[in-house]
């Protein structure tokens, strides 16, 4: 359809909301760069020099270095045990006709429906309990958990597509029914194993609550997400380190944002679009 | 990022029956495997579903503190709940929350949606930013809305800048303007994902019919909301849940991150209140009994919205 004169003010609406998103990214990235003074007399100015003080000080003052290393540790190995546990669950599910299989997976597409946040105080009991409260261990143990129900009925989605004479064509060779799931359902339904990787990944990467109350404010074990407020306190309104800091907890999703972008793009629609 | 899950309604429970087999392979069911669902089961039951539980139980407690004793209450908490004024000032914020942050975003979103899925000059770029809230971390948004909203900082400095000086005002710091600001934070984040949401859902709906309105002299406006919203209707209300639900409980971390629930309890919302009181003021059958009714009102909440929403043609 054309889109005629009459068209201006929406032009001009839905651009006023991109420079409002974009905006606050740009002035994060130039006031990294820049002192107090600097940002106060001229917000919008590009940075004079590409000092790195601020992200020293940062670095320093809340100890960003040792926060990343302990977000992409447990970002690491919850995907990891995402996918173990999810591949078996989605292949027994996209198989089986049987009435139980149905009720697992009707229980699965349930989870969609338990916000996550509302079991945060038992949540906590249990890591007090198991002894892992205030370990990066628990929350490896506890994301997968969270994420299990769009993993699983992604990946389950994928599988069916997959025609059963593959799997008839593996047991004639003599295949069992693991070496069917690691050499027929797995390399064939990588791009939903992508997809699950890619949602799972902003999740864990992004996750602030759960790790803010389970693993805590020790320096030695928080992660980034946990880390960053915390400049607000310690430095004041010093906004070069501050913004700093935001930036530096943006970039590792910049990367993959920008590298990725059509397949993240098709990851989160999908995530949402594909039930 | 709860907001990329989905209800179970719709496409996925009307799952097609299986595909008639061949005779041979039905006489053989494949077999072997379904244990494999196990693990995710047990993990799932764990983790998610048990702590849930727990809420209902808790909530039945008299329990003021880690270390404390625990005793049954009964129905004493929620005596308890209800006379406490401040639970009645967190029920008020969060319904003034939901009542404008909700449509606002839906309708921007809805039509900023539609903007996009008519593939104006630049919808790519358009496009590309739209993901960016979708992108950043809860505490990353708190950083950018602390940025702009402090006493010193971005909208002040525009204000003054532009010689409004006398309205500059601590945002967050004032009763009158906290819970706007988080308001806010809800609307500027949301309306860019659910409208890739919508532009998605739009772009699927076949353009004949948008041309055929046309010709039958629709303007864009009477297409948009006479020809495409019914189609994409049930859509539409699916997405409404997600942003109600997402709403409702993830408002514990921008009211943690930017506010903590004040000046006085004009910012503190449900779920805030839930978070309070287990984590701050050690009350926890009181911070459970408020988890319980935060989670019937998000049950009423969806139900009534897929009940408006409902496919009616």
């Amino acid at each position: 359809m054309k889109l005629g004169k009459r068209w201006l003010p929406a032009h001009v609406l839905v651009w006023t909301y991109a420079v409002l998103l974009v905006v606050p990214l740009y002035y994060f990235l130039a006031s990294a760069f820049k002192s107090n003074e600097e940002i106060f007399a001229h917000p919008f100015a590009p940075p004079t020099s590409l000092g790195l003080d601020n992200f020293r000080t940062a670095f320093d003052s809340a100890d960003l270095g040792l926060a990343v290393v302990n977000s992409a540790l447990v970002t690491v190995f919850s995907l990891a045990l995402t996918l173990l546990l999810a591949i078996p669950a989605a292949f027994a599910l996209a198989r089986s006709t049987g009435r139980l299989a149905g009720v697992v997976e009707k229980v699965f597409s349930l989870g969609f429906l338990i916000p996550t946040f509302a079991a945060l105080f038992p949540t906590f009991l249990l890591a007090a309990a198991t002894g892992l409260f205030h370990t990066r261990i628990f929350m490896v143990l506890f994301l997968p958990a969270t994420a299990l129900p769009l993993s699983v009925v992604i990946l389950v989605q994928f599988m069916r597509t997959i025609p059963p004479e593959m799997e008839e064509a593996a047991r004639l060779d003599g295949a069992s029914t693991f070496a069917v799931l690691r050499h027929v359902y797995t390399p064939m339904c990588l791009p939903g194993i992508a997809t699950v990787l890619l949602l799972n990944f902003l999740t864990f990467w992004n996750e602030y609550l759960y790790s803010l109350v389970i693993i805590g404010p020790d320096p030695a074990q928080r992660t980034v997400q946990v880390a960053l407020p915390t400049l607000k306190s310690i430095t004041g309104t010093d906004y070069g380190v501050l913004t700093a800091g935001t930036v530096l907890t943006l970039v590792p999703v910049w990367v993959v944002y920008t590298v990725l972008q059509k397949r993240m793009q098709q990851a989160l629609v999908s995530g949402a679009v594909k039930m | 990022m709860t907001t990329l899950t989905t209800t179970p309604d719709g496409r996925a429970a009307r799952r097609s029956a299986p595909p008639p087999a061949p005779a041979s392979a039905a006489r053989r069911p494949r077999q072997g495997g379904t244990v494999l669902a196990v693990p995710a089961l047990v993990w799932y039951l764990v983790f998610m579903v048990g702590p849930l539980l727990a809420i209902f139980v808790i909530a039945a407690l008299h329990w003021p503190g880690m270390l404390q004793l625990v005793s049954f209450a009964g129905l004493d908490n929620v005596r308890a709940v209800l006379d406490d004024p401040v639970f009645w000032d967190a029920i008020r914020n969060t319904a003034v929350q939901l009542a404008v942050a909700l449509p606002v975003m839906i309708v921007c979103a809805y039509m900023l949606g539609y903007y996009v899925a008519q593939r104006p000059p630049g919808h790519r770029v358009i496009r590309y930013l739209l993901f960016i809230p979708g992108l950043i971390s809860t505490p990353a948004k708190a950083m950018v809305f602390y940025a702009a909203l402090s006493p010193d900082g971005l909208l002040n400095g525009a204000l003054s800048g532009v010689g409004l000086g006398s309205l500059t005002d601590a945002w967050l710091a004032s009763p009158s303007t906290a819970l706007a600001c988080l308001i806010a934070l809800d609307i500027w984040s949301g309306i860019g994902f659910t409208a890739v949401l919508f532009a998605a859902r739009l772009g699927s709906v076949p353009d004949e019919l948008g041309e055929a309105a046309q010709l039958d002299g629709a303007g864009h406006w009477r297409t948009m909301w006479s020809v495409h919203f019914p189609v994409i209707r049930d859509y539409v209300g699916v997405v409404t849940m997600l942003q109600f639900l997402w709403t409702l409980f993830g408002s514990a971390q921008h009211v943690l991150l930017l506010t903590q629930g004040g000046p006085g309890t004009s910012s503190t919302t449900l779920s805030f209140l839930v978070y309070q009181k287990a984590f701050i003021a050690a009350d926890l059958g009181y911070s459970q009994t408020v988890g319980v009714l935060l989670f019937l009102a998000g049950l009423v909440g969806l139900l009534t919205i897929r009940r408006v929403f409902r496919q009616n043609y």
